[in-house]
């Protein structure tokens, strides 16, 4: 039972981090209708970041990642004002060509000024947890979700109490009509990439914290992004949470399902993805279209 | 075999100015003519997910590639043959190392074939060089499936997978108080899963039970949820069957969760620099197989020394430290094919094969030799343990410069 | 549905003239027969091995293009179909020993099969909600397949070698000829109209009397039997498969790239586009030290094509436009903010 307990533990924990790197993917996806196949390179970009702040520096991971923020900010918002605005009205299938072109050059940098040199940010807090009877929680996970959750809060708040959220949801509502109560486009969906990158990059120091840097381990978190906002629905902060959280939670338990090895913990992932999709199309909380 | 030492051995003078002074290896014929240069192609992954380990490779491979030139090149049939070698990246993608062999062989004329870095894409290869009748040597393929499809024309210089833990297996056998229970995580590819087989197949021949398996898949990100399941176990041995990415996040796991055992040995990963700088003290106590360490006592009849390799090592790449086993095994792979063509006396692609298959020879590497179905089982893997921040090679004790530091504290008594 | 008599005649002639051909060449099927005929171009081992993948991609991106082009379902799991049709021929080769022929018939119904199986429920999804399950699907069966002993789990499995570049290459190129074919009588049906009406809208061709789900699961499975088969026939010619090779989900991005650039929903766009992209990315691989260049190169070109060309190569060379300025200008301000 108490191994349970862990499992879910764990599981949720983990679920923190899907929510801080699906955050940014779901408002670039709802908004900007863009599939952003470099989201992987940019919480990679975030993650070195931090591992040269820790470094160089030896500034604290967890101090360093407003860096992080800032830094992926001018990255998008160049990004998307510089490139991907002028194809901003194709269909969705070419913004996802673009991306993809985006996502090796990204990787490929990073290649040629970080090496391939496993990288890794080790405070010395970093093993530290605190132990309730045989159940152990690792204070720097517990961070994680913290700030993870932090992050949904400010992008609700950004969203629905700021004029610059009101502009950007006014934008994934409907573009023309937005333009014509003179909202500036071009700026807004900037922004909005600006915003969806910072949070990347925030995922990316977040990661740095328990797993090895390299330019290509951001490629898996792309997935799995696109895996969170699925399962929650796409469109509200609140859904993507929920749909990390259960992410984590369905990885975890799948590593520990009886029965089976648990090399099947990715299948049954994406199974249960599929299911869900199915059965219930809009996700677990996403708004009927 | 095991003759003599090189005669500039151990003379630590900067390599390039002991052009003419080393050539013990070729001193068989005082002045032979030079020929046409030999060609070797190798398509290792230079970017991708695969680029550290391929970038060792390549090291490796270069290594030998300034040696041999220094020398004026192998000497064939009284004929000395300046050697090049023709590099293409994979991008970490198997499919592309196979059509870059064939590139290699058509294109570049390469003679012959260095192999990659990685079991899949080695299997992969293997067929190219099977169907264009060119010998390839490899380094980095322990994967022994590979091995039992009878190719004829694929040799691997390193030792098998089911070799990697069974030798830490046998180390803690001698310690006390002996350990006796195994807690096995394997990543779910061709490589790590043949480990972890031989360990539990191994584990009751030395008194031993493994009573946690599981496997993960391949490059998964996150493992907490099975070391914590590892836990419940209450192994006095914990192992990982995987890659270096996987073998820190278990060891950071490990310490977030109070996971402790006695001994933590990791199939790849501890020997590579990377793993001491990723983790710091917490790389600590750490044991792993190698293939080779720098530590070892092999007196090769060829080449260069231990040291000597070592030293040219860190010149060349401007290195404070020493190089790991992927460099070495992949130099290996390179002496391989030296030594088989001055057997050979001939280029010709089926009499090198002959040459290779016959070949038995001591380098620094350690005694290269295949079997019949072209792997290197004659060779030892040593044990390592990390001890402050340094690599010492503590098993078998006969190479060992340090002995195991056991058991492994407590994470709350570091 | 009634095929025209005229279109029966000139595509019984097509494949007349390809069988024909074929049976012609069929003799050179080793290297060496080739060498002693004279026919040097058909001595390149490498040639023929990209010439090979070449023709693979045509299979791949032209059977998307049914799915995903002229139906508008823009699947991330035809990698899976793939990925069975070579271990259904994998397994019945390597396990069970069959002869090749048969077991490469296995390929294209092990495909299909499945296509009907999850397009059923999968297919009243749409657009990125069809996107991302096919994706999982894509991902879940290649994970099952790694953890399944008996098709060599993360082993892989391995075929003996059939030393024969020619076969291989002549096998592709007929599949190849057969998914542009099976395309171009699409076009020309009523089946074909009825999954552009699908396309351009689901509730209006429901209406007029298009049975979709019928019309959507058939071009789903079509597309998976030409992605099958080319599946059997890489896991022969390339005598070892396993998860990472023939459930690669960047091959299933590959096939997409290549039939969005060289024009999706028409008939010769994904063949073009795969024909360009492939050889610009064999030509750009490999390089020594300088690979990382070419990685950068290839992106920002992806990136250029789509920018200026985003109605595809086939669009940009042919068809009403001509290579401009005017024309950049144009797409450009048609798509830009």
């Amino acid at each position: 039972m108490s191994q349970f307990v862990q499992q879910v533990i764990l599981g949720v924990l983990l679920g923190g981090v899907y929510v801080a790197v699906a955050l940014g993917f779901s408002l670039v996806w709802g908004v900007l209708n863009i599939v952003n196949l470099a989201h992987g390179a940019l919480i990679m970009v975030g993650a070195y970041v931090t591992w040269f702040c820790f470094s160089h520096w030896h500034v604290d991971p967890f101090l360093s990642l407003p860096v992080d923020a800032a830094v992926l900010f001018l990255i998008g918002y160049g990004l998307q004002r510089g490139v991907i605005n002028r194809l901003i009205r194709a269909p969705l299938l070419f913004t996802f060509l673009l991306t993809f072109g985006i996502n090796l050059v990204i990787v490929s940098l990073l290649l040629l000024v970080f090496t391939a040199d496993f990288r890794s940010v080790t405070p010395s807090y970093s093993g530290a947890g605190l132990q309730i009877g045989t159940i152990a929680i690792p204070y720097i996970r517990v961070a994680s979700l913290a700030v993870a959750l932090l992050l949904a809060g400010i992008l609700w708040t950004v969203l629905n109490r700021l004029r610059i959220g009101a502009a950007i949801l006014a934008v994934g509502a409907d573009r023309d009509a937005a333009q014509l109560v003179g909202v500036d486009l071009r700026h807004i969906y900037a922004m909005t990439f600006a915003i969806g990158a910072a949070f990347a990059g925030v995922a990316g120091g977040l990661i740095s914290t328990f797993q090895s840097i390299t330019p290509t381990a951001g490629d898996p978190y792309t997935l799995q992004a696109f895996a969170v906002v699925i399962l929650g629905g796409l469109g509200r902060v609140s859904a993507t949470v929920a749909g990390g959280l259960l992410f984590g939670l369905i990885e975890v338990l799948g590593q520990s399902a009886p029965g089976l090895g648990s090399g099947f913990a990715n299948a049954i992932a994406f199974a249960v993805l599929v299911i869900v999709l199915a059965v219930r199309p809009q996700g677990l909380l996403g708004r009927v279209a | 075999m095991g003759g003599g030492k090189p005669a500039a051995g151990a003379v630590s003078v900067v390599l390039a100015l002991l052009a003419t002074a080393c050539g013990t290896s070729t001193s068989t014929n005082p002045s032979p003519s030079t020929g046409a240069p030999l060609v070797f192609g190798a398509s290792v992954s230079l970017t991708g997910s695969l680029s550290k380990e391929g970038g060792l490779t390549k090291q490796g491979y270069d290594l030998w590639l300034d040696w041999i030139n220094q020398q004026g090149g192998i000497v064939v049939n009284g004929v000395k043959h300046p050697v090049q070698i023709k590099y293409e990246d994979d991008q970490s993608n198997s499919d592309l190392s196979a059509t870059l062999v064939q590139k290699l062989i058509t294109d570049e004329k390469a003679n012959f074939i260095l192999g990659p870095y990685g079991s899949a894409a080695t299997a992969t290869d293997a067929v190219i060089a099977e169907k264009n009748g060119i010998p390839m040597v490899e380094a980095n393929g322990a994967a022994q499936a590979i091995f039992n499809k009878g190719y004829k024309y694929t040799f691997g210089v390193l030792s098998p997978a089911n070799k990697y833990l069974t030798g830490v297996l046998d180390m803690a056998a001698t310690l006390s108080p002996k350990p006796t229970t195994i807690a096995m995580l394997t990543a779910n590819d061709n490589f790590s899963v043949e480990v972890a087989k031989a360990v539990t197949d191994y584990a009751a021949t030395v008194g031993m039970q493994v009573v946690f398996n599981k496997s993960y898949p391949a490059a998964a990100p996150d493992v907490s949820g099975l070391v914590s399941q590892a836990k419940q176990a209450n192994p006095d041995i914990v192992m990982n069957s995987g890659h270096l990415a996987e073998a820190i996040a278990i060891n950071k796991a490990a310490k977030q969760l109070g996971l402790n055992a006695k001994i933590f040995a990791y199939s790849v990963g501890p020997s590579t620099p990377d793993f001491i700088s990723a983790l710091g003290p917490d790389a600590n106590y750490v044991y792993d197989g190698s293939q080779w360490t720098p530590q070892v006592k092999y007196h090769p009849s060829f080449y260069l020394s231990v040291s000597d390799y070592v030293k040219a090592y860190e010149q060349k790449y401007s290195s404070t430290q020493p190089p790991d086993y992927h460099v070495a095994e992949s130099t290996a792979a390179c002496l391989a094919f030296q030594k088989a063509l001055e057997n050979a006396g001939s280029l010709d692609p089926a009499k090198v094969r002959d040459a290779l298959a016959a070949l038995d020879v001591v380098t620094f590497f350690g005694q290269i030799k295949f079997d019949s179905r072209g792997i290197n089982i004659y060779k030892p893997m040593v044990v390592e343990q990390i001890q402050n921040g340094v690599h010492y090679t503590v098993f078998p004790s006969t190479v060992a410069n340090g002995s195991p530091k056991y058991p492994t504290p407590d994470w709350s008594s570091r | 549905m009634r095929i025209p008599a005229s279109l029966l005649r000139r595509v019984t002639l097509g494949i007349g003239i390809v069988a024909l051909t074929l049976l012609a060449l069929m003799p050179l099927t080793s290297t060496d027969a080739a060498q002693q005929a004279g026919l040097p171009l058909l001595t390149d081992r490498l040639w023929f091995r990209i010439a090979t993948t070449v023709a693979m991609f045509v299979v791949l991106a032209s059977a998307w293009n049914i799915i995903g082009g002229l139906t508008g379902y823009a699947s991330f799991g035809n990698i899976a179909f793939f990925g069975l049709g070579a271990y259904a021929t994998g397994a019945l080769v390597s396990n069970l020993h069959w002869a090749f022929a048969p077991a490469l018939l296995a390929a294209p119904l092990a495909a299909a099969a499945f296509a009907v199986l999850i397009g059923l429920p999968l297919l009243r999804l749409r657009g990125h909600y069809f996107a991302v399950a096919t994706l999982g699907v894509g991902v879940a069966v290649g994970e099952v397949v790694n953890n399944v002993g008996p098709l060599g789990a993360s082993t892989g499995l391995f075929l003996p070698i059939v030393r024969s570049d020619l076969l291989f290459f002549y096998l592709m190129l007929a599949a190849a000829v057969l998914a542009v074919l099976t395309t171009w009588i699409i076009l020309r049906t009523r089946f074909g109209y009825g999954l552009l009406a699908i396309r351009e809208n689901e509730e209006a061709a429901a209406v007029i009397g298009v049975n979709t789900l019928f019309y959507k699961v058939a071009a789903f499975a079509i597309a998976a039997a030409l992605t099958g088969l080319a599946g059997g026939i890489f896991a022969q010619w390339n005598s070892f498969i396993n998860q990472e090779n023939v459930f690669a989900i960047s091959d299933n991005v590959s096939m997409i790239l290549m039939a969005v650039l060289g024009g999706a929903g028409t008939l010769l766009g994904p063949v073009a586009g795969a024909i360009v992209l492939e050889l610009v990315i064999q030509t750009l691989a490999g390089g020594g030290s300088e690979a990382v260049y070419s990685q950068i190169a290839l992106g920002i070109l992806l990136a250029v094509c789509v920018i200026f060309i985003p109605r595809g190569v086939i669009d940009f060379f042919g068809g009403q436009s001509r290579l401009s300025l005017g024309y950049l200008r144009r797409t450009l301000r048609e798509t830009s903010a």
